[in-house]
C-alpha cells in the first residue's frame, strides 16, 4: 500500500489533475442534480406542505398551478362521507398585481383556509393569528425585486382591490418566472372574484382509526366527476407534469441525467487514464510476483484515494455555489443525502474505471516487461 | 521435511505423481508449497537424478508463436535448452531470435503453444496462473534492461518491496533490504529515489530487489545494456559472483560479448532455433 500511497505523492502534478477532473465531474453531478432535486420539490411544494390527506381536484387537473373551479356541493358531499375530519379549500389563479409606484405585474395568488396546513404559508394560521391581520398578503423573500415594496405593510392593488403586504417568507420563490402571492382563502376568492362557496381545490383529512385509502374509495364512488387523490399521489402527478410534460422540466431533467452520465464518465476516464500511465509498474510488479489481488489493491487505493480527495473538493466547492444560486435559483435545493448519492457512483466509477485499466496490467503481455 | 505439512498422498520426495491430471496439480500444489521438489515424470525412460538435473531449467521443444494468419510469427519453434544449477549461462543472438521469449518462458510469463518449460524442478506450462505466480515470488529474481524500478519508491523501499513480495510477513524487510544494499556499494543511497541514480547504480538496485528473499534462479535481460562499460562490468561480476558464491542459476540475455568471459555456457538463438548451445526438434 505503500506504493499506492507514494505513487499519489510523487507525482503531484498528475495528482492534481485526477483530483481536478474528479472534482469537476462531482461539482456537475451534484450542481444539475441540485436543480432536479429543487425543481421537483418546487413542483410540489405546497401541495406537501398542506397537512391534508386527501386532495379533491377538478377532473384532468395535472398541477397545483392549473386548477380549476370545483362545484360548491363537492365539499358539502366529501364532508358527509364516513372517516372524513375535516374539509378545507385552497384556490390559486393568476392575477394582475400593481405595485406602489404603479408598476404592474402578473402573480400567482394562493388562497387558504387556516387549517390546510402548519407549514402551509397563509396569514391566518393559528401560528401567525394575531401578529398581522387576517387579510395581509405575503411574498417570498426571493420575489423582493418584483412585488417591489419599500417597507412592510404596504398597501398595493391586486385585480384592483386593494390589499396589504405584511410579511416576508421563505421558501416559496417563484419557479415559473410568475411570483406567489399568498393570503387567506376569503381574501383570495374576493380578489379572484370567485363565488363564495367555490374551490379549486377541497383537502381533506381523515379521522384517527379510518383508512386514508378506505375513505378516498369512499370519496372517489360518491364524487365520481373529480379526481381523489391522496396528497402524496397528488404532488407526484404534479411533478411528473412539470418534469415530463413542460420543456422546462424536460430541459432540466436531461441536464440532470446527462450532467450524471458526463459526470460518470470524466471519472472514468480520468481514473483510467492515470492508471494506464502506471500501468508498466503494475506489469512489473506482477512479474516480480505479485498476486493479481496485490496488484488490484494497489490500483484501486490510488482510485479510491484520488476519487475520495477529488470528492470531498468537488462538495467543498459546489456547496458554496449553490447557497449562492439561490439568489438566482431560488428553488435549488440540495438535500443532505444529494452529495452522498452522487459520491458513491462517482467512487463506485473510480473503482471500476480503475478494474478495467488494471485488467491490462494483470493480463501482462510478457515482453512488456523486457522491453526497454 | 516435516510430513504433517503434506496430504497423504505426498511423500517427502515425490518422484512420481498420480495418473490423473487433477490428482496431480493437487500433489504438486501440496508439495510445491511445503517446498518440495516435484518431478513430473514426462520421459519415464530418463532416471530421477538424471530428470532432476536436466530440467532444474529449461525448455523441451518449446514452440510458441504471436498473431494469428498471415502476420503469425514463430519466435521459437521446437526449442529445446536446459540451464544447470550453479551456473551463468548466456543466451545471445540477433534481435527477433527469440532470447526474451525463451526468457519469458523460463520466467513463467509466457507458455508454449507447444513443448514443456521447467522452473526448479517443476513442469510449469500446466500450473495455473496463481501457481506460477507463486513460483515467480519464491524462485525467481528479475533484472531488467530499463531496470523497472519503482519511480516513487526510494531505493531501501524498492529493494524492500522485493522483500515484501516474497515474504509479506517479514518484519524485518527494510533492515535486509539496507544490508543487501550495501553489499553492493549502495549503502549511502539507500534513501535516494531511482531518478537520483546514475544508470550503474539504478541496476545495482534492480539486481538487490531481484536477490531479496533469495531466489535460487535469476534472469537478467540485458542487464548491461543501458550502462556503460565500468558499470556494465560491475554487473557482470555481481552476476557471476551470484553463481560463485551463492549457487544461484543465473541466464543472461544480452548482445554484450563481454558477458562471454564470465559465462560458463553460451546458447545462441537464430530465428527462433538454436544454433548452439541446445537443440531443436
Amino acid at each position: 500500500m505503500k506504493l499506492a500511497w507514494q505513487n499519489i505523492i510523487h507525482d503531484r502534478s498528475r495528482f492534481s489533475v485526477t483530483v481536478l477532473g474528479v472534482s469537476f465531474a462531482v461539482f456537475l453531478m451534484v450542481f444539475q442534480g441540485s436543480l432536479l432535486v429543487g425543481f421537483l420539490r418546487a413542483a410540489s411544494r405546497l401541495i406537501d406542505a398542506s397537512d391534508a390527506d386527501i386532495w379533491i381536484t377538478a377532473r384532468g387537473v395535472q398541477a397545483f398551478e392549473f386548477g380549476t373551479t370545483l362545484e360548491s356541493r363537492v365539499r358539502e358531499m366529501a364532508a358527509g362521507v364516513p372517516g372524513v375530519l375535516a374539509t378545507d379549500r385552497v384556490c390559486m389563479a393568476f392575477a394582475v398585481y400593481r405595485t406602489p409606484k404603479g408598476k404592474q405585474q402578473v402573480v400567482a395568488l394562493v388562497g387558504a383556509d387556516p387549517n390546510v396546513g402548519k407549514r402551509f404559508p397563509v396569514p391566518d394560521v393559528p401560528e401567525l393569528a394575531g401578529e398581522i391581520s387576517p387579510d395581509a398578503v405575503l411574498y417570498d423573500v426571493s420575489d423582493r425585486d418584483l412585488i417591489a415594496v419599500p417597507a412592510l405593510p404596504t398597501e398595493v392593488e391586486i385585480n384592483r382591490h386593494r390589499a396589504s403586504i405584511e410579511r416576508q417568507i421563505q421558501g416559496y420563490g417563484a419557479f415559473l418566472g410568475v411570483p406567489f402571492l399568498f393570503t387567506s382563502y376569503r381574501n383570495a376568492i374576493r380578489y379572484l372574484g370567485f363565488g363564495p362557496d367555490d374551490a379549486m381545490y377541497v383537502v381533506l383529512r381523515v379521522s384517527k382509526g379510518s383508512s386514508v385509502a378506505d375513505v378516498k374509495q369512499s370519496l372517489q364512488e360518491r364524487l365520481p366527476e373529480v379526481d381523489v387523490l391522496t396528497r402524496d399521489e397528488f404532488a407526484h402527478k404534479s411533478r411528473m407534469y412539470w418534469t415530463i410534460k413542460t420543456g422546462a422540466g424536460g430541459a432540466i431533467l436531461t441536464a440532470a441525467v446527462l450532467g450524471f452520465l458526463i459526470g460518470l464518465v470524466v471519472v472514468s476516464q480520468t481514473i483510467y487514464a492515470n492508471t494506464m500511465e502506471n500501468i508498466e509498474e503494475y506489469a512489473t510488479l506482477k512479474a516480480l510476483g505479485a498476486p493479481r489481488s496485490l496488484v488490484a489493491r494497489v490500483v484501486l487505493t490510488q482510485a479510491l484515494l484520488c476519487g475520495t480527495v477529488g470528492s470531498i473538493l468537488g462538495l467543498i466547492a459546489v456547496i458554496p455555489v449553490i447557497n449562492h444560486a439561490t439568489s438566482l435559483i431560488p428553488w435549488i435545493y440540495m438535500p443532505w443525502w444529494l452529495p452522498a448519492v452522487m459520491v458513491v457512483p462517482s467512487l463506485t466509477m473510480c473503482s471500476l474505471a480503475s478494474i478495467a485499466s488494471v485488467r491490462s496490467a494483470l493480463t501482462v503481455e510478457p515482453g512488456r516487461v523486457f522491453r526497454a | 521435511m516435516p510430513k504433517k505439512h503434506l496430504p497423504s498422498t505426498v511423500y517427502e520426495d515425490v518422484t512420481e505423481l498420480p495418473p490423473s491430471r487433477t490428482a496431480r496439480n493437487r500433489v504438486k500444489r501440496a508439495a510445491y508449497s511445503a517446498g518440495l521438489a516435484v518431478e513430473d515424470r514426462l520421459e519415464p525412460s530418463l532416471g530421477v537424478d538424471e530428470a532432476r538435473s536436466s530440467r532444474f531449467l529449461g525448455v523441451e521443444g518449446a514452440t510458441v508463436s504471436f498473431g494469428q494468419g498471415d502476420a503469425r510469427i514463430w519466435p521459437l519453434r521446437g526449442v529445446s535448452v536446459t540451464f544447470q544449477r550453479g551456473t551463468l549461462s548466456l543466451v545471445m543472438g540477433p534481435s527477433g531470435s527469440g532470447k526474451t521469449t525463451l526468457l519469458s518462458m523460463l520466467g513463467c510469463l509466457l507458455s508454449p503453444d507447444e513443448g514443456s518449460v521447467f522452473v526448479d524442478d517443476v513442469l510449469v506450462n500446466q500450473l495455473s496462473e496463481t501457481e506460477k505466480t507463486a513460483i515467480r515470488q519464491k524462485k525467481i529474481g528479475f533484472v531488467f534492461q530499463a531496470f523497472r524500478l519503482f519511480h516513487s519508491l526510494s531505493a531501501i523501499d524498492n529493494v524492500a518491496l522485493g522483500f515484501e513480495l516474497r515474504d509479506p510477513k517479514q518484519s524485518q524487510r527494510l533492515e535486509m533490504a539496507r544490508q543487501l544494499l550495501d553489499q553492493f556499494g549502495l549503502g549511502d543511497k539507500c534513501n535516494q529515489e531511482p531518478n537520483e541514480l546514475s544508470p550503474g547504480e539504478r541496476q545495482r538496485v534492480a539486481v538487490a530487489r531481484a536477490l531479496a528473499g533469495d531466489p535460487p534462479i535469476l534472469l537478467a535481460d540485458e542487464p548491461t545494456a543501458s550502462l556503460d562499460a565500468q558499470a556494465g562490468r560491475n554487473i557482470c561480476q555481481i552476476l557471476r559472483n551470484q553463481v560463485d558464491e551463492h549457487g544461484r542459476t543465473v541466464v543472461v540475455v544480452s548482445h554484450d560479448p563481454r558477458w562471454r568471459k564470465f559465462a560458463d555456457r553460451t546458447i545462441t538463438l537464430c530465428d527462433g532455433q538454436v544454433e548452439q548451445g541446445g537443440r531443436n526438434l
